[in-house]
Protein backbone atom coordinates (compact mmCIF):
# COMPACT_ATOMS: atom_id res chain seq x y z
CA UNK A 1 0.00 0.00 0.00
CA UNK A 2 1.40 3.53 -0.64
CA UNK A 3 1.54 5.42 2.50
CA UNK A 4 1.90 8.65 0.18
CA UNK A 5 -1.65 8.37 -0.89
CA UNK A 6 -3.50 6.62 2.64
CA UNK A 7 -5.51 9.32 4.08
CA UNK A 8 -5.06 10.94 7.05
CA UNK A 9 -7.23 9.99 9.69
CA UNK A 10 -9.28 11.77 12.17
CA UNK A 11 -9.27 10.96 15.71
CA UNK A 12 -11.38 12.49 18.64
CA UNK A 13 -10.29 12.70 21.75
CA UNK A 14 -12.17 13.13 24.90
CA UNK A 15 -12.07 14.57 28.48
CA UNK A 16 -8.47 14.09 30.17
CA UNK A 17 -6.60 12.56 26.86
CA UNK A 18 -8.29 15.76 25.12
CA UNK A 19 -7.30 18.44 27.73
CA UNK A 20 -3.43 16.46 28.13
CA UNK A 21 -3.19 16.65 23.83
CA UNK A 22 -4.21 20.44 24.31
CA UNK A 23 -7.35 19.52 21.38
CA UNK A 24 -9.91 17.69 20.81
CA UNK A 25 -8.83 15.78 17.79
CA UNK A 26 -5.44 14.85 15.90
CA UNK A 27 -4.92 13.56 12.31
CA UNK A 28 -2.62 10.29 12.15
CA UNK A 29 -1.83 7.72 9.01
CA UNK A 30 -2.04 4.56 10.03
CA UNK A 31 -2.94 0.82 8.70
CA UNK A 32 -3.96 -0.75 11.94
CA UNK A 33 -4.82 0.03 15.68
CA UNK A 34 -1.22 -1.11 16.82
CA UNK A 35 0.17 1.71 14.43
CA UNK A 36 -2.66 3.67 15.96
CA UNK A 37 -1.49 3.45 19.35
CA UNK A 38 1.86 3.82 18.43
CA UNK A 39 1.30 6.89 16.16
CA UNK A 40 -0.80 8.80 19.48
CA UNK A 41 1.70 8.23 21.89
CA UNK A 42 4.01 10.12 20.16
CA UNK A 43 1.70 12.55 19.72
CA UNK A 44 0.41 12.54 23.12
CA UNK A 45 3.73 11.63 25.31
CA UNK A 46 1.07 11.38 28.63
CA UNK A 47 -1.48 8.43 26.98
CA UNK A 48 1.43 5.68 28.19
CA UNK A 49 0.61 6.78 31.75
CA UNK A 50 -3.22 7.44 30.95
CA UNK A 51 -5.90 4.35 31.56
CA UNK A 52 -7.82 4.90 27.99
CA UNK A 53 -9.92 2.66 25.25
CA UNK A 54 -9.52 3.23 21.53
CA UNK A 55 -12.80 2.68 19.98
CA UNK A 56 -13.35 1.81 16.29
CA UNK A 57 -17.02 2.81 14.84
CA UNK A 58 -17.97 3.47 18.24
CA UNK A 59 -16.83 -0.39 19.40
CA UNK A 60 -13.93 -0.62 21.75
CA UNK A 61 -11.32 -3.04 20.59
CA UNK A 62 -8.96 -4.78 22.92
CA UNK A 63 -6.92 -6.09 20.46
CA UNK A 64 -4.90 -5.04 16.65
CA UNK A 65 -7.36 -4.68 13.68
CA UNK A 66 -6.91 -3.01 10.30
CA UNK A 67 -7.81 0.13 9.54
CA UNK A 68 -8.92 1.34 6.35
CA UNK A 69 -8.99 5.02 7.56
CA UNK A 70 -12.64 5.25 6.94
CA UNK A 71 -13.11 4.52 10.00
CA UNK A 72 -14.55 6.59 13.62
CA UNK A 73 -11.76 6.54 16.10
CA UNK A 74 -11.85 7.79 19.10
CA UNK A 75 -9.64 7.39 22.64
CA UNK A 76 -11.48 7.29 25.65
CA UNK A 77 -10.58 8.12 29.83
CA UNK A 78 -12.44 6.53 32.17
CA UNK A 79 -16.05 7.03 32.26
CA UNK A 80 -17.38 8.61 34.65
CA UNK A 81 -21.38 8.30 34.13
CA UNK A 82 -23.94 8.64 36.67
CA UNK B 1 -42.67 -2.09 21.41
CA UNK B 2 -40.13 -0.23 19.14
CA UNK B 3 -37.16 1.49 20.42
CA UNK B 4 -35.27 3.61 18.36
CA UNK B 5 -32.23 6.01 19.29
CA UNK B 6 -33.22 8.38 21.95
CA UNK B 7 -31.65 11.58 22.95
CA UNK B 8 -30.63 11.13 26.84
CA UNK B 9 -28.66 14.05 27.14
CA UNK B 10 -30.05 17.50 28.59
CA UNK B 11 -27.78 20.34 28.56
CA UNK B 12 -27.41 21.61 32.70
CA UNK B 13 -29.18 19.93 35.94
CA UNK B 14 -32.10 17.63 35.90
CA UNK B 15 -35.17 19.58 37.33
CA UNK B 16 -36.80 18.39 40.20
CA UNK B 17 -39.99 19.58 38.41
CA UNK B 18 -39.71 17.96 35.18
CA UNK B 19 -39.46 14.78 37.02
CA UNK B 20 -42.74 15.40 38.70
CA UNK B 21 -43.98 15.95 35.14
CA UNK B 22 -42.54 12.73 33.84
CA UNK B 23 -44.29 10.89 36.67
CA UNK B 24 -48.02 12.74 35.78
CA UNK B 25 -47.54 11.87 32.14
CA UNK B 26 -48.14 7.93 32.90
CA UNK B 27 -51.33 8.41 34.84
CA UNK B 28 -53.33 7.30 31.31
CA UNK B 29 -50.91 4.20 31.40
CA UNK B 30 -53.44 2.61 34.34
CA UNK B 31 -51.60 -1.42 33.47
CA UNK B 32 -49.08 0.49 35.58
CA UNK B 33 -48.91 -0.71 39.10
CA UNK B 34 -45.58 0.34 39.99
CA UNK B 35 -42.87 3.50 39.09
CA UNK B 36 -39.26 3.00 40.15
CA UNK B 37 -36.61 5.87 40.16
CA UNK B 38 -32.89 6.09 40.93
CA UNK B 39 -31.67 9.69 40.50
CA UNK B 40 -28.34 10.90 40.76
CA UNK B 41 -26.88 13.73 42.64
CA UNK B 42 -23.27 15.59 42.51
CA UNK B 43 -21.94 14.97 45.59
CA UNK B 44 -19.19 17.35 47.36
CA UNK B 45 -16.72 15.13 48.12
CA UNK B 46 -13.57 15.83 49.73
CA UNK B 47 -10.76 15.67 46.92
CA UNK B 48 -6.97 16.07 47.54
CA UNK B 49 -5.62 18.50 45.05
CA UNK B 50 -3.16 17.37 42.97
CA UNK B 51 -0.21 18.58 41.30
CA UNK B 52 0.25 17.32 37.21
CA UNK B 53 2.73 14.92 37.97
CA UNK B 54 0.64 13.29 40.87
CA UNK B 55 -2.75 13.53 38.73
CA UNK B 56 -1.07 11.08 36.02
CA UNK B 57 0.09 8.89 38.61
CA UNK B 58 -3.44 8.90 39.89
CA UNK B 59 -4.71 7.40 36.49
CA UNK B 60 -2.22 4.84 35.80
CA UNK B 61 -4.46 1.19 34.42
CA UNK B 62 -5.65 -0.60 37.17
CA UNK B 63 -6.02 1.95 39.67
CA UNK B 64 -8.97 1.37 42.27
CA UNK B 65 -12.04 3.57 42.02
CA UNK B 66 -11.54 7.27 42.75
CA UNK B 67 -7.71 6.44 43.43
CA UNK B 68 -6.09 10.07 44.01
CA UNK B 69 -2.73 10.93 44.90
CA UNK B 70 -1.45 11.26 48.29
CA UNK B 71 -2.78 14.27 49.69
CA UNK B 72 0.35 15.07 52.13
CA UNK B 73 2.46 15.40 48.48
CA UNK B 74 -0.43 17.45 46.79
CA UNK B 75 0.66 21.27 46.46
CA UNK B 76 -2.59 22.53 46.20
CA UNK B 77 -4.75 22.13 49.23
CA UNK B 78 -7.65 20.57 46.92
CA UNK B 79 -11.51 20.55 48.12
CA UNK B 80 -14.59 19.98 48.24
CA UNK B 81 -16.03 19.28 44.56
CA UNK B 82 -18.16 22.50 44.02
CA UNK B 83 -19.42 20.96 40.37
CA UNK B 84 -18.83 18.40 38.05
CA UNK B 85 -18.19 19.44 34.17
CA UNK B 86 -20.32 16.77 32.11
CA UNK B 87 -18.90 15.99 28.16
CA UNK B 88 -19.37 12.74 26.32
CA UNK B 89 -18.75 10.70 23.24
CA UNK B 90 -22.48 11.54 22.18
CA UNK B 91 -23.12 9.21 19.72
CA UNK B 92 -21.09 6.06 21.08
CA UNK B 93 -23.08 6.97 24.34
CA UNK B 94 -26.50 6.96 22.55
CA UNK B 95 -25.63 3.54 20.26
CA UNK B 96 -24.66 1.84 23.68
CA UNK B 97 -28.01 2.98 25.68
CA UNK B 98 -30.23 1.75 22.69
CA UNK B 99 -28.41 -1.53 23.32
CA UNK B 100 -28.69 -1.60 26.93
CA UNK B 101 -32.32 -0.57 26.46
CA UNK B 102 -33.25 -3.52 24.16
CA UNK B 103 -31.66 -5.81 26.91
CA UNK B 104 -33.38 -4.09 29.49
CA UNK B 105 -36.78 -4.79 27.57
CA UNK B 106 -36.03 -8.18 26.82
CA UNK B 107 -34.88 -9.34 30.43
CA UNK B 108 -38.22 -8.15 31.89
CA UNK B 109 -40.53 -7.54 29.35
CA UNK B 110 -43.28 -7.00 31.66
CA UNK B 111 -41.73 -3.33 32.29
CA UNK B 112 -43.90 -0.38 30.97
CA UNK B 113 -41.19 2.21 29.92
CA UNK B 114 -37.81 3.10 30.83
CA UNK B 115 -36.89 6.78 30.61
CA UNK B 116 -33.64 7.72 31.19
CA UNK B 117 -31.73 10.93 31.47
CA UNK B 118 -27.88 12.48 31.89
CA UNK B 119 -26.88 15.98 32.24
CA UNK B 120 -24.40 17.40 30.32
CA UNK B 121 -22.27 20.55 31.30
CA UNK B 122 -21.54 22.01 34.69
CA UNK B 123 -23.92 20.53 37.39
CA UNK B 124 -23.49 22.27 41.00
CA UNK B 125 -22.86 19.67 44.04
CA UNK B 126 -26.53 19.50 45.46
CA UNK B 127 -28.10 19.12 41.81
CA UNK B 128 -29.61 15.98 39.64
CA UNK B 129 -27.71 15.00 37.07
CA UNK B 130 -29.06 11.22 36.35
CA UNK B 131 -32.47 9.80 36.31
CA UNK B 132 -33.51 6.32 35.49
CA UNK B 133 -37.18 5.65 35.41
CA UNK B 134 -38.61 2.82 35.10
CA UNK B 135 -42.64 1.66 35.02
CA UNK B 136 -44.14 -2.11 35.13
CA UNK B 137 -47.51 -3.38 36.54
CA UNK B 138 -45.46 -4.70 39.58
CA UNK B 139 -42.59 -3.47 41.36
CA UNK B 140 -40.23 -5.90 41.08
CA UNK B 141 -40.01 -5.46 37.22
CA UNK B 142 -39.03 -1.87 37.75
CA UNK B 143 -37.10 -2.32 40.48
CA UNK B 144 -34.67 -4.56 38.96
CA UNK B 145 -34.53 -3.38 35.78
CA UNK B 146 -33.24 0.42 37.06
CA UNK B 147 -30.71 -1.11 39.10
CA UNK B 148 -29.45 -3.02 36.38
CA UNK B 149 -29.55 -0.45 34.07
CA UNK B 150 -28.10 2.47 36.70
CA UNK B 151 -24.90 -0.15 36.31
CA UNK B 152 -25.14 -0.81 32.96
CA UNK B 153 -24.79 3.09 31.95
CA UNK B 154 -22.03 3.89 34.68
CA UNK B 155 -20.00 0.99 33.27
CA UNK B 156 -20.30 1.51 29.71
CA UNK B 157 -21.25 4.76 28.18
CA UNK B 158 -18.72 7.59 27.42
CA UNK B 159 -19.42 9.81 29.39
CA UNK B 160 -16.67 11.65 31.41
CA UNK B 161 -16.67 13.99 34.51
CA UNK B 162 -14.13 16.91 35.35
CA UNK B 163 -14.61 17.65 38.99
CA UNK B 164 -14.51 21.27 39.60
CA UNK B 165 -12.87 21.98 43.08
CA UNK B 166 -13.68 24.53 45.51
CA UNK B 167 -10.47 26.29 44.98
CA UNK B 168 -10.51 25.67 41.07
CA UNK B 169 -8.17 23.23 40.01
CA UNK B 170 -9.82 20.28 38.81
CA UNK B 171 -10.10 16.30 38.99
CA UNK B 172 -11.15 13.92 36.19
CA UNK B 173 -13.94 11.54 37.87
CA UNK B 174 -13.93 8.02 37.33
CA UNK B 175 -16.47 5.12 37.66
CA UNK B 176 -15.33 1.88 39.02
Amino acid sequence: MLRAIFEAMNVLLFGLIAEKAGTDQVQVVVTSVRELRMALEQRIPELSVLSHAIAVDRIIVHQDMPLTGNEEIAVLPPFAGG
Amino acid sequence: MKHSVKDIFVEGPIDPAFIGTSIAKHATRTDIGAHEIFLGQVRADFTPGLTRSHENASLRAGDPVGAGADPSQAQSAGGNVSAIEFTAYREMALERMTVIREEAFTKWPSMTCLHVHHSLGTIPAGQLCFMVFASAPHRLAAREAVAWVVDRIKAELPIFGKEILADSTHVWKRNG
